[in-house]
């Protein structure tokens, strides 16, 4: 069982072809429409809660999700698992606390929500600042993943599966604007999941279609036995574990390029329903890792790990649908390794392209725009410079991607995204949002202490010095209360804001009920939807319209 | 605009008075019939998934044990927590939809200017509402290209 390291996989490489030329007509289709700054960043808010609800499955489960936690149920067992449960259960906060809200506070970017009754130049820097750090460590983390996974996958060279990803990212982002990017995430998810249960019932037919005979043959199969399906293999410390689980819950609900896709649909009852779909589907995925990563473990045992997987585990499942498809050299196990290569790819596209449309959000319209020009520019200018932020941020991400080469250290980056997200990010909304006596001073100095104190945790923690000064690995436990801290310190001790004060009550009654919420574009969305006869009613009159 | 805090994120609505609007009744019923829903859902799947979390960092023999050939404690109880998603995600949309839209859609009956906001998933026409700018906040030059 060996990985076709040296020559190149043409089947995985004509799957490619087919999705890219698939996106590149969406991407143009998408690029005619793509005028306005609410159609770059918001898709004209025409989405359908059900299309959005796939692309925040497309955006959110990536290639860390697919191929990550099969190679961590496949190295760790029961500890890889717990990944999965976590990014599901982190839904629940995002459905209870952010979604409905951000559509209803929310223009394009998570900083307007923030900046909303705060002070506009402060107030948004650190949000764009929140959402930099985060988008910044995650899309180095997917690239350096593209760039090894191609490589072993097809046969590509490292640096060209980096440039190729990110030159595909980039076209996506600059020519089709969140449109475009909104739909390589729905068909990424249709893939992902397509791809997942194919591989699940492959597992389960190899297996005697006995689910229990999993964990058996998978525990049979480990060196560590019966502790393969016990906890602690990876994290031997409890308070990582739950550390962990922290950093997960908190922190799906600050990540930037899941709070913009609700922006994207045209109300709050359609933010709702897209999580609702989300949920559903991101938790049927994840309960499918169940198969791939002891699948992986039952199927291919040891020898997996000494013969073709990585260090990371990454190639567990690619491996896994080898074998189950017929074994190396066959044709059915190696058309079924070259469309989960091809699935991977899809799911890494389509992530990237999230992230760099909301670091673009970050840069040109919350600082460039809000910050920098005050608003004196015009919707042509924001979109222009939206562009341009892009192609810089992607540019940035792809040379540093090139630059470290794949033995860069990636591993920590995505859980490090979580954190900040966690610390920085989702207490500053959620104050903002709910409490009235919450200041400017208070979500500077929050975003600073969670940001600061996430990053610096991990800086001196066992996964980036060999001389750790704290041994923990996930630094959730301790960086997520010194957010909420710097949030609540900052806002008690300086002077209260009256302006701040008296706009929460817009906020908070916008924020619950919609009511001066941004509207969609006329005729976004694909299908023209049916539109219910209003009788017309005076603004301002108070009358209520029957329905 | 005159104050720097409307440049370019989303509009203000100045015309609304909002503080009459969170002090209505309509408005505190929405707002206390959402937190009768969420603080208890909130409290109840913070304490299910961290009590999974815990007893996974400090308790991992318990759940390392066999319930039936080999499918264990903690394997099952990570299953419920996917039980558990769904089920408080489904009864949270079938609350929303019959509970919290109707109020809503009263607070915005009864706010002076609202009219056309309220919820209805197929989103609110743009021509349909009160005169409010559908895109930026009218400033000149926002749709035209000044320079």
């Amino acid at each position: 069982m060996t990985v076709p390291l040296a020559e190149v996989n043409v089947e995985a490489l004509s799957i490619f072809a087919v999705i890219v030329a698939i996106t590149l007509a969406i991407t143009y289709w998408a690029s005619q429409r793509t005028k306005d700054a609410a159609t770059f960043w918001a898709a004209g808010r025409g989405i359908t809660g059900a299309q959005n609800g796939f692309a925040i499955a497309g955006d959110y489960m990536s290639a860390a999700s697919f191929l990550g936690i099969a190679g961590l149920i496949f190295l760790f067992g029961f500890d890889g698992f717990l990944y999965s449960v976590g990014f599901l259960v982190a839904f629940l906060v995002v459905l209870f606390l952010l979604a409905e809200r951000m559509r209803n506070s929310g223009k394009f970017t998570m900083a307007d929500v923030l900046s909303f009754r705060l002070n506009e130049r402060p107030a948004r820097t650190a949000a764009a600042l929140g959402t930099l750090v985060v988008a910044g460590f995650y899309l180095i983390a997917q690239m350096v993943g593209a760039g090894a996974l191609i490589n072993a996958l097809v046969g590509i060279n490292f640096s060209l599966a980096v440039i190729a990803t990110g030159a595909f990212m980039l076209i996506y982002v600059v020519f089709g604007g969140m449109l475009a990017t909104t739909w390589v995430q729905i068909i990424k998810a249709i893939l992902l999941m397509s791809a997942t249960i194919v591989l699940s019932i492959f597992v389960l037919g190899k297996i005697g279609w006995n689910p229990i005979d999993l964990f058996n043959r998978a525990e049979a199969q480990s060196d560590d036995g019966h502790a393969y399906l016990e906890p602690g293999l990876r994290f031997d410390n409890p308070i990582d574990t739950i550390s962990l689980g922290l950093g997960l819950v908190l922190g799906t609900a600050g990540l930037p390029h899941i709070l913009m896709r609700f922006f994207t649909v045209p109300d709050a009852k359609a933010a709702r329903t897209s999580v609702v779909w989300a949920v559903g589907l991101i938790g049927a995925f994840y309960v499918m890792t169940t198969f791939l990563g002891f699948g992986a473990r039952a199927i291919l045992g040891e020898a997996g790990a000494t013969g073709g997987v990585d260090e990371a585990g990454n190639l567990a499942a690619p491996l896994l649908a080898q074998e189950v498809g017929g074994g190396d050299g066959t044709i059915g196990g190696d058309a079924f390794l070259a469309i989960i290569a091809a699935v991977a790819f899809a799911t890494i596209l389509a992530v990237v392209a999230g992230l760099v449309i909301s670091a673009s959000g970050a840069v040109a319209h919350d600082v460039w725009s809000n910050v920098i020009r005050k608003g004196r520019d015009s919707e042509h200018e924001e979109v222009y410079v939206a562009r341009i932020a892009a192609l810089s941020i992607g540019a940035i991400a792809i040379a540093i991607a090139v630059a470290g080469g794949s033995d860069l250290n990636v591993s920590y980056m995505v859980g490090l995204a979580f954190a900040v997200a966690a610390s920085a990010n989702f207490p500053a909304l959620l104050l903002a949002l709910t409490w009235k006596r919450f200041n400017t001073t208070g979500a500077v100095t929050g975003v600073l202490c969670g940001v600061i104190s996430s990053v610096g945790l991990v800086l001196v923690g066992p996964d980036v010095r060999s001389d750790p000064l704290i041994e923990l690995t996930q630094p959730g436990i301790i960086s997520i209360p010194i957010g909420f801290l710097g949030c609540i310190l900052g806002t008690l001790l300086s002077k209260e804001e009256a302006k701040a004060e008296r706009q929460f009550e817009e906020l908070h009654v916008r924020s619950e009920t919609g009511i001066g919420a941004e509207r969609p574009l006329e005729g976004a969305g694909l299908a023209p939807r049916p539109r219910r006869p209003r009788p017309e009613v005076p603004a301002g009159t108070g009358v209520a319209p029957t329905r | 605009m005159a104050t720097p805090g409307t440049v370019r994120g989303p509009a203000h609505h100045e015309e609304i008075d909002w503080e009459r609007a969170a002090r209505s009744p309509e408005f505190q019923e929405l707002e206390g019939s959402r937190r009768s829903f969420v603080l208890p859902a909130t409290i109840f799947f913070f304490c299910w998934y961290f009590g999974f979390i815990i007893l996974a960092g400090y308790a991992p023999s318990f759940m390392g044990e066999s319930i039936y050939e080999g499918f264990t404690v903690g394997y099952l109880f990570a299953l419920t927590q996917f039980v558990m998603v769904w089920v408080l995600a489904g009864l949270y949309l079938r609350r929303a939809n019959r509970v919290f839209d109707p109020l809503v859609r009263r607070v915005v009956e009864k706010t002076p200017g609202a009219a056309g906001y309220a919820t209805d998933g197929a989103g609110t026409s743009p021509t349909d509402g009160p005169s409010t700018p559908r895109t930026g906040d009218g400033r000149p030059g926002d749709r035209e290209v000044t320079s």
